[in-house]
């Protein structure tokens, strides 16, 4: 074995806590995102705060935006973005929206919401928000959702 | 810090004389510390040997076994380990935490009849079972982190720091599984802080290239995976593991030729990285921080 012949190890002193200062997400919600990723159908993924941590290309493309020109968004930031707004055109408050009824209560929810796309169309989607348990405790939860029929993608309010 | 392989192979024993260079054991690697405490990782067949010699040194009192997970290529030696059946030795496993059942109860199912001829309550030894924490802790004058990697149950990676001085041992991982490794930020990637700046990385390499796209989800890594890990985690040395129990000496030598390669075209001395060889050791300084 090579690594046998070169000298013991003594690398220049590096602290333990720069080593492990980044924010690494949870497991979950890496094979989680790897999941989103690789499907067409639109998805997001929000962390256990209700930040916005990921959403897809299909998603993207409804929303007319990709999540790389976008980044991570706040509840309030997506909530200002895309709505959601409810069947009477009225912005549904964070805590009833199907993802954070998910996290909160750790059971899935589903609903039809509108969303409005970056430019400032809005879309019918029916949706499924689904929590993502951990061994410990909460991860976060994803929401997949599908355009509907009756789409039509309504001039913007 | 010493490090002695004592099992290689992923998967299942793959012994005879065509594996007889790097080893036909499975997953089972020594790490002594400083002060001498012993600390295992994972209990393939190569288990059986380091009891053995743990045996014969007369060290096999007290002992740390973290397990990865429990495939059983990872604990299929723990019933021929020689101090589990030793009196005075205290064994503590560490091992993932699951809903489905307690360590000890999941460990059980293997070491009960009729897969065992012995029952965990049977061994005379102290032996207790642990969930390996979140947090850090800390085993004679290491400290040990434990993280969650992707891989197919609930699996854990481990770090092992003793002064500046640190091992990181992910031995079964596909953190490129369903997207490329090289587009994904570093918060994304499985197993990316646990590995982050390691003096030494033992990292999965079950597969070539060209053999991957018939695992993909098998929950290993291929090779240009695993340099892409190593490179992306500035591990300082590599130590590629777990391999795959088709692979011959001579396919082996194969695969450490394009890691050599690999490994320099990523910016590295080729030196820095080699394939885990059975029963061979490696000196890792111990710098204790001023």
């Amino acid at each position: 074995m090579r690594l046998r012949t070169r000298p013991p190890l003594a690398p220049a002193p590096r602290p333990i806590v720069a080593l492990m200062e980044s924010a690494q997400k949870p497991l979950e919600l890496i094979l989680a995102r790897n999941l989103l990723s690789s499907i067409s159908t639109p998805a997001f993924l929000v962390d256990r705060d209700g930040v916005l941590i990921f959403y897809n290309d299909a998603a993207g493309v409804l929303l007319g935006k990709a999540f790389e020109e976008r980044g991570t968004m706040s509840p309030e930031e997506w909530g200002q973005t895309f709505g959601p707004f409810d069947e009477h055109d009225e912005a549904i408050p964070f805590e009833q929206l199907p993802i954070t009824r998910a996290l909160r209560d750790g059971r899935p929810v589903h609903a039809h919401i509108h969303l409005r796309s970056a430019s400032g169309e809005r879309h019918r989607v029916e949706l499924s928000a689904l929590p993502i348990v951990g061994t410990e405790s909460f991860r976060g939860a994803m929401a997949i959702f599908w355009p509907t029929a009756d789409n039509g993608a309504e001039a913007g309010a | 810090m010493k490090l002695t392989v004592w099992g290689a192979r992923g998967s299942v024993p793959a012994p005879g004389p065509e594996t007889v260079r790097y080893g036909g054991n499975t997953s089972c690697v020594q790490v002594e510390l400083s002060d001498g405490t012993q600390v295992i990782l994972d209990a393939g067949t190569g288990i059986r040997g380091l009891g053995l010699a743990l045996d014969r040194a007369a060290a096999g009192g007290r002992v740390n076994i973290l397990l990865t997970h429990l495939h059983l290529d990872h604990i299929q030696g723990l019933v021929f380990f020689a101090p589990a059946f030793k009196p005075d030795s205290n064994i503590t496993i560490w091992g993932p935490a699951s809903a489905e059942g307690s360590l000890q109860e999941r460990i059980a199912r293997y070491v009960s009849a009729p897969l065992s001829p012995i029952e965990v309550r049977e061994l005379p030894c102290d032996v207790h079972f642990q969930d390996a924490p979140e947090s850090e802790w800390e085993i004679g004058p290491a400290r040990i982190t434990a993280a969650s990697v992707a891989h197919r149950g609930p699996t854990l990676g481990y770090r092992i720091t003793e002064g500046d001085t640190s091992l990181c041992y992910i031995p079964d991982h596909e953190p490129a599984l369903g997207v490329p490794l090289d587009t994904l930020d570093d918060e994304w990637v499985s197993g990316f802080d646990l590995a982050r700046g390691a003096s030494l990385l033992l990292h999965d390499c079950q597969y070539s290239d060209e053999e991957y796209g018939e695992h993909v989800g098998w929950g290993h890594s291929r090779l240009s995976d695993a340099l892409t890990f190593a490179h992306r985690t500035e591990a300082e040395r590599v130590l590629l593991f777990h391999h795959d129990p088709l692979h011959s000496d001579d396919a082996l030598d194969a695969i450490y030729e394009s890691a050599a390669a690999g490994w320099a075209e990523r910016g590295h001395d080729p030196g820095e990285i080699e394939l885990a060889i059975e029963r061979e050791s490696l000196d890792l300084r111990a710098v204790t921080a001023a």
